[in-house]
């Protein structure tokens, strides 16, 4: 009896304090592809054609995404990946042999850190599930992955046909992905006409255009505070992405392990919080956000990081040490807005590097 | 303040704390049972007698009926040093020391009703501060803040209606 | 002390702290519970987040915090805690969230979830 009187109070205030409803916002249009989030804005459009544009592009998404699927074993991605851990070759589709050639350069271009022919040492620390719960794994295991150096440059790609002279190589197209998707939604919203449009692929974002005569406004979520830790202007044609250890992770006797690995240690990295990147227009800028956050996340001091940048041809960075510092380019703190400043920024001109 | 015109031997002042405070965890132990729409939404009648303790014999022997309310209370329910008592404590201590600044308001104008509301919404302040700092913090609790503290002040209303309403039997003149 | 009447009556002061706090409360809910439709989740777990989601999906996550295993369920624009590890219960028994600032607790289990409404400082979220 007085179970259910107390309920029916609470009941009551909560319906009150609902009646009292704000507006709704006009949002962008979300959906869940990709195992992510995917929103599009699209301000210029009527709701029924923004609702079309929106769904053809998460067709695209979802047939992508069945090809790319690393751990649904009738994706062409696992099927490639069961062909090479037989030691056998395999006609693969165009997309998939442009995809390959792709990360294959951009994982040459990062000395191997970038790596998404590390997709057993994923395996092993449970990032291909949809838990965030602790794993424990065999240090030997990883040692004996590690030692077989599995690598890009160890497939061959012949027109269509594919092959890898290492078979512990196991492909997870994890941090390219989704930015591949981002170049593929802005060039086909392109080809619709379509002037201005924010497309966010699981927090990887491209601008096209602009919205209410001003740049699109992105912010980027504090590591560690919910919130953003600063807002920045996304011109026409660029993109941003970060790479942070809150994105996936588990902890484990007080120590975070997060779903970004070093392909050298093969243990998640614990040097790093996130790492954001912003990249000029380019035919694949959405490529470049996601992919080229990885090797600065994954360096494990300053020299390193700044090195990785270069290397990565990344003139905007803005990384969030272990400690909460802050390291960041010049051309970075000139357009980036704090709104929840770290104590400890440090500044440095890339072009002296 | 001035404790009860009676005549006391040694230890009688003891005895009356701990007959009030076991008067509060009895109160404080029944709330325990009563299922709460809303985690942290509790009428607290055991400040009830909080409340007629600092009338009826200042804010010492209120503090003492107070703690030991929450300390044998949590003893009684098997939850010392848990998070429950740690809320509890908290509450308590806050809400002990809005007493102690409130009980130098002016009596003319301000009655247990008063004492009863700002104890009670810093009750629930303490607990949250509590809640915000150490249990999980940057969560969204303060979300909860508007339902919380409306509880809080309800709560805290009927119950320094219920104290004033016992002072003023109390203080009817009684055969000797 | 009043003494007279059967029954209390409250003083010009009590009524000030009342109205007070009355506004108090209407301050508290205006800044708070200004609802919007939610649009996301956000797990926090020990006081760190651990994940933002769409809600626009049906879905189970499993979250570990010190004495297990707490189960969140997100189904098309709403999430509820659907089982916990704790022994009160009142995470789960909050049932679904479905507006935006609205949150569920697990104190002993140190698991929130937040539903997050469309903000807007800025256009979107680079996570």
């Amino acid at each position: 009896m007085t179970k259910s009187c107390w309920q029916w109070l609470g009941a009551c205030l909560i319906s009150i304090a609902l009646s009292a409803c704000g507006t709704r916002p006009t949002p962008a249009i979300e959906s869940y592809v990709f195992g992510t989030m995917v929103s599009i804005s699209l301000p210029d459009q009527s709701q029924t054609r923004a609702q079309q544009l929106a769904n053809a592009v998460n067709q695209e998404f979802f047939k992508l995404h069945q090809q790319l699927h690393a751990w649904q074993s009738d994706s062409e991605l696992s099927r490639l990946n069961q062909a090479i851990a037989a030691g056998q070759s395999m006609q693969v589709s165009p997309l998939l042999a442009h995809m390959l050639r792709q990360t294959q350069q951009l994982s040459a271009q990062s000395e191997d850190i970038f790596n998404p022919a590390i997709g057993q040492l994923i395996a092993l620390w449970g990032f291909h599930r949809d838990e965030f719960t602790p794993v424990k794994v065999e240090p030997e295991q990883i040692h004996r992955l590690v030692k077989t150096h599995p690598s890009m440059a160890q497939l061959h790609i012949q027109d269509l046909q594919v092959s890898s002279s290492n078979r512990e190589v196991q492909l997870d197209f994890g941090g390219y992905a989704k930015g591949y998707a981002l170049d593929i939604a802005a060039n086909f919203l392109r080809t619709q006409g379509v002037r201005n449009a924010l497309i966010n692929i699981g927090g990887n974002i491209i601008a096209l255009g602009q919205h209410d005569q001003r740049s699109w406004q992105v912010g980027i979520q504090h590591p560690r505070q919910s919130g953003t830790i600063a807002t920045i202007d996304l011109p026409d044609g660029w993109a941003i992405g970060t790479s942070g250890d809150y994105q996936r992770y588990f902890n484990l006797d007080g120590q975070r392990y997060c779903h970004i690995i070093d392909p050298r240690t093969g243990y998640p990295v614990q040097t790093t919080q996130s790492v954001t990147v912003l990249i000029p227009p380019a035919e694949s800028a959405g490529v470049m956000s996601d992919v080229a956050s990885k090797p600065i996340f994954i360096a494990r001091d300053e020299s390193a990081r700044l090195l990785a940048a270069k290397k990565m041809g990344v003139d905007y960075f803005l990384i969030v040490d272990a400690h909460g510092d802050v390291l960041m380019s010049r051309a970075m703190q000139k357009i980036l807005h704090w709104t929840q400043p770290p104590s400890h920024i440090k500044v440095v001109d890339t072009e002296a590097l | 303040m001035q404790a009860n015109q009676l005549i006391l031997h040694p230890n009688h002042e003891d005895h009356h704390i701990a007959r009030l405070a076991a008067y509060a965890i009895l109160l404080h132990v029944m709330e325990a049972m009563i299922p709460s729409p809303l985690p942290g939404v509790k009428p607290g009648i055991a400040n009830i007698v909080v409340l007629y303790v600092l009338y009826r014999d200042g804010w010492k022997a209120c503090a003492w009926v107070s703690l030991l309310r929450v300390l044998a209370g949590s003893l009684v329910l098997g939850s010392f040093l848990t998070p429950t008592f740690m809320l509890s404590l908290s509450g308590a201590v806050s809400s002990l020391l809005c007493l102690g600044l409130a009980q130098f308001l002016p009596k003319k104008y301000f009655g247990p009703l008063s004492l009863s509301m700002l104890a009670a919404l810093a009750h629930m302040a303490g607990q949250l501060v509590l809640v915000r700092c150490w249990l999980i913090p940057s969560a969204g609790i303060v979300y909860l803040l508007p339902l919380l503290m409306s509880f809080a002040l309800l709560f805290g209303l009927v119950n320094g209606v219920i104290t004033a309403r016992l002072l003023q039997l109390a203080s009817r003149p009684k055969r000797a | 002390m009043k003494t007279s009447g059967a029954w209390i009556r409250p003083l010009s002061g009590d009524y000030l702290i009342f109205i007070i706090a009355l506004a108090l409360l209407g301050w508290l809910f205006s800044h708070y519970w200004n609802w919007q439709a939610a649009t996301r989740l956000q797990i926090h777990q020990g006081g760190q987040l651990i994940a933002t989601l769409t809600l626009d999906q049906q879905r189970e996550l499993s979250v570990s915090g010190p004495l297990g295993i707490t189960r969140i369920e997100i189904d098309h624009g709403r999430a509820r805690v659907h089982s916990s590890p704790c022994t009160n219960q009142y995470c789960v028994h909050q049932g679904w969230l479905s507006h935006a600032g609205q949150a569920s607790f697990c104190l002993p289990n140190r698991v929130s979830i937040r539903l997050m409404g469309a903000s807007s400082s800025y256009d979107s979220l680079n996570y």
